[in-house]
């Protein structure tokens, strides 16, 4: 079996073996992929014609990540080998999603609530108290139906044949239109690769989330939906576009909004002042409401968290979701799931830090040169540093700047992405470390959009999978056996 | 009432002044004494000029904040506070001091944790090592009270409403803003949980009015869950005299003004002045009188 499919991979793309992806432990081709070997094998000639003109399909349509150099946002990066999950793999990832994204809502919830998991010792209150996410404003709020993290975007990476969470984000995850457009572009380009897997549909995404933004409506009928967005200069403008194109809904920036006596209005197309009902936020809560929490902050609409403190708006994400997300919460996550579900996790960390800690500290000191430290406050994969990488004067220098400010860092055991075939720009294949970011969207229970954004990293060294690093996407499949 | 129930009339009055016509303003203002423990509040009133409609909440922290949105165009926004306050004298308790694994847990452990204006940096660390040695019992909270007005100078105007705590220690001199922020940065850093407490001094003696700013100081909170005043600036116990507007972890919690408004002007530091004086035992009936008149009034209507 392991020489056939070593055989079958030589001929098919001659790849390294270390493309995990695609294979198991043993060398042996994961099922999923059979059907998209049999697929490439076929079309391999055709591919970097698909690729071309899926470059030429984005860069048509302004599918952009990233701020505009000169007026002009770069395209996002794709890749056309699509990334394959069985159904099997799918339903355990979809039930350990799912368990993961209620325990963090009930944690957000708590947080604001009576605190129950801080004087049981669950989380560390001085993490809590000391996170720049957990705003006391709103203490004491109750958003409509108590769900707080409407959407949340949980990256997993497999590591030695499992899958691990590397990361949770639950302010604003953003790349679901990503997503949307890479099955678009797959579609509209190679629609007889879908013909030989059953692929699960996506598209379903928008009008679910649509339908979570009404049902938190404080008027159920005729409500009004916008999108908030932070305005062109963000990276993830055309997500916002795309969602409010999609979903029906205004896209609108802070200045567009407007709150008389507690109520919310935005000016229409002909200047009349429509009442606002949902705001689906794509800005940081810390900066919805200059009046209360950033004071320079131009995003947002001074009054808003006060109308939404009376719940004459609904916010989704509601505000203070940060406390979730700050990254030395995560290590106690399984904690959380045990606590709040009283289940067992079932999808593992990678293993994890709080330096705050004095016995995690030491540890983290003795094994520094298989970790990997991250700056807390930082998204988009900046300040990593990798401890293997770095000199011993150079890593005494580093732990002592980390040890002075230990709230500021959280340390991650270093782990060996798995890596998937890739397209290489001068021909043929090659290995690249892949995640796998699925938005998980809760209602009265949690839906999970089969599959999610596959990011790959720009090039076969690069060890951090993220988009503001030069990474891109690929179409992920979930197959429907 | 009691004996040692000191009553006063405060008048608090805030001018802001703009350069050019303000069109919308929104204010948030913490100027509503606290009701709580030995304080009450008799009778109280917020008027604005131009009018605009108070609407109360009570905050985080128990505060009450008022917001004031001020939709007539106006060059000064005026706000004026009129309360009468009622005040004994607390109990001058010693604390005890906390068990580590009890403040973990604690919600209180927010103020033992460094806060925006107070951080636990290594010089009030070391100051308090220096004035105290290792010891961080409740004798040593109070000996630190009582020696920070000894050892930095009071000057007004000597820093800003801005100014940090290193700024107090580089120039040896400050206001109540200044000493309160850095006596809470040393009993913190000694492992107890402390507040800011903003408000006013009054006069002792009856019928004396006093006119300046307002004041501030600190609360301490003992392993039983409750709170002792001390004021860094008098170097004492809290009185019957220091009435509490609001607490917070720092002066950002407190602050009695904060504001943003739209138009083509900017904006200057306000002008405060605060009067208060203590009231006789007749005036105070006059008060209540009025107060239990006008209570009838409303149930009449």
């Amino acid at each position: 079996m392991t020489t056939e499919a070593g055989t079958a991979r030589e001929i098919a793309f001659g790849l390294p073996p270390d493309a995990d992806e695609c294979v198991d432990l043993d060398g042996v081709f994961r099922p999923p992929y059979a059907h998209l070997l049999a697929t490439l094998e076929r079309v391999a000639a055709t591919l970097p014609q698909i690729h071309r003109d899926a470059q030429q399909w984005f860069a048509d349509r302004g599918v952009t990540f990233g701020v505009p150099t000169e007026g002009v946002a770069p395209i996002f990066p794709f890749d056309p080998v699509p990334r394959v999950l069985s159904a099997v793999e799918w339903r355990s990832l979809n039930r350990a999603l799912s368990q993961r994204a209620m325990a963090l809502d009930l944690f957000v919830s708590d947080c604001y609530g009576s605190q129950r998991a801080i004087r049981h010792g669950v989380v560390p209150g001085r993490l809590l108290y000391s996170s720049t996410g957990y705003l006391r404003d709103i203490v004491g709020v109750r958003p409509p139906r108590a769900t707080w993290c409407h959407v949340s975007g949980i990256d997993v990476v497999r590591v030695k044949g499992t899958f691990h969470v590397l990361e949770d984000n639950v302010r604003i995850p953003s790349g679901m239109a990503y997503a949307l457009e890479s099955r678009r572009a797959m579609e509209s380009l190679a629609p007889d690769w879908f013909e030989l897997a059953p692929v699960r549909p996506i598209h379903g995404y928008t009008g679910r989330l649509r339908r979570i933004l009404q049902r938190i409506a404080p008027r159920q009928w005729d409500a009004d939906i916008v999108v908030l967005t932070p305005g062109s200069y963000n990276a993830a403008y055309y997500e916002h576009r795309l969602l409010a194109d999609e979903m029906n809904a205004t896209l609108v920036e802070g200045h567009e909004l407007i709150v008389v006596e507690d109520e919310v209005y935005r000016r229409d197309a002909e200047g009349v002042a429509q009442h606002v009902d949902v705001i689906y936020s794509r800005v940081n809560s810390e900066w919805l409401d200059p009046l209360v929490f950033r004071r320079d902050s131009m995003l947002g609409a001074p009054g808003l968290i006060e109308a939404w403190r009376r719940g004459n708006v609904a916010i989704a994400n509601a505000p203070g979701t940060g406390v979730a997300d700050d990254k030395v919460i995560y290590p106690y996550v399984p904690a959380m799931i045990r606590y709040y579900l009283g289940e067992e996790p079932l999808m593992d960390n990678v293993p994890t830090f709080d330096l705050t800690d004095e016995r995690q500290q030491a540890h983290v000191v003795a094994n520094i040169g298989s970790m990997v430290l991250k700056p807390v406050d930082t998204s988009g994969g900046y300040g990593i540093h990798f401890g293997r990488l770095m000199a011993s004067a150079e890593r005494a220098d580093f732990l002592d700047r980390v040890m002075a400010n230990p709230r500021q860092w959280l340390a991650q055991e270093e782990v060996a992405l798995s890596r998937a075939v890739c397209l290489r720009a001068s021909g043929g294949f090659e290995p690249r470390a892949v995640d796998l970011r699925p938005f998980v969207l809760l209602d009265e229970r949690p839906w999970i959009v089969p599959g999610g954004l596959t990011r790959v990293a720009g090039d076969p060294d690069e060890l951090v999978v993220n988009s503001s690093h030069g990474g891109g996407s690929k179409d992920t499949w979930v197959l429907t056996r | 009432m009691g004996t040692d129930t000191l009553t006063y009339s405060v008048s608090h009055r805030t001018i802001l002044r703009y350069s050019g016509k303000v069109t919308l303003s929104y204010n948030e203002v913490r100027m509503r004494p606290r009701d709580r423990g030995s304080q009450r509040t008799l009778a109280f009133s917020l008027l604005s000029k131009p009018w605009a409609v108070p609407r109360s909440r009570v905050d985080y922290f128990g505060n009450f904040v008022h917001r004031l949105d001020v939709t007539t165009p106006h060059n000064t926004l005026e706000l004026t506070v009129e309360a009468v306050v009622e005040n004994t004298e607390p109990r001058r308790r010693r604390l005890s001091e906390w068990d580590e694994h009890a403040l973990a847990g604690d919600p209180r452990l927010e103020f033992v944790l460094p806060s925006p204006r107070v951080p636990l940096a290594e010089n009030t660390r070391s100051l308090w090592h220096a004035w105290n040695g290792a010891d961080t019992s409740f004798d040593s909270v109070l000996a630190t009270a009582q020696r920070i007005p000894r050892e930095l100078r009071y000057v007004s105007g000597a820093t800003t409403v801005e100014s940090s705590i290193d700024d107090l220690l580089a120039g040896g001199a400050g206001v109540c803003q200044d000493f309160t922020h850095l006596f809470l940065a040393m009993v913190r850093g000694a492992g107890w949980p402390a507040r800011y407490v903003s408000g006013y001094l009054g006069p002792v003696d009856e019928e004396k009015v006093v006119e300046g700013q307002s004041h501030a100081w600190v609360e301490v909170c003992g392993s039983d869950g409750r709170w002792l005043g001390l004021d860094p600036t008098l170097g004492q116990h809290v009185g019957a005299h220091h009435l509490r507007l609001a607490v917070g972890r720092d002066y950002g919690d407190v602050a009695p003004h904060h504001g943003l408004f739209f138009g083509e002007a900017t904006g200057a530091p306000p002008d405060v002045t605060v009067r208060i004086a203590r009231m006789s035992n007749q005036q105070v009936d006059q008060v209540e009188r009025h107060a239990a008149v006008h209570w009838q009034q409303q149930q009449q209507q």
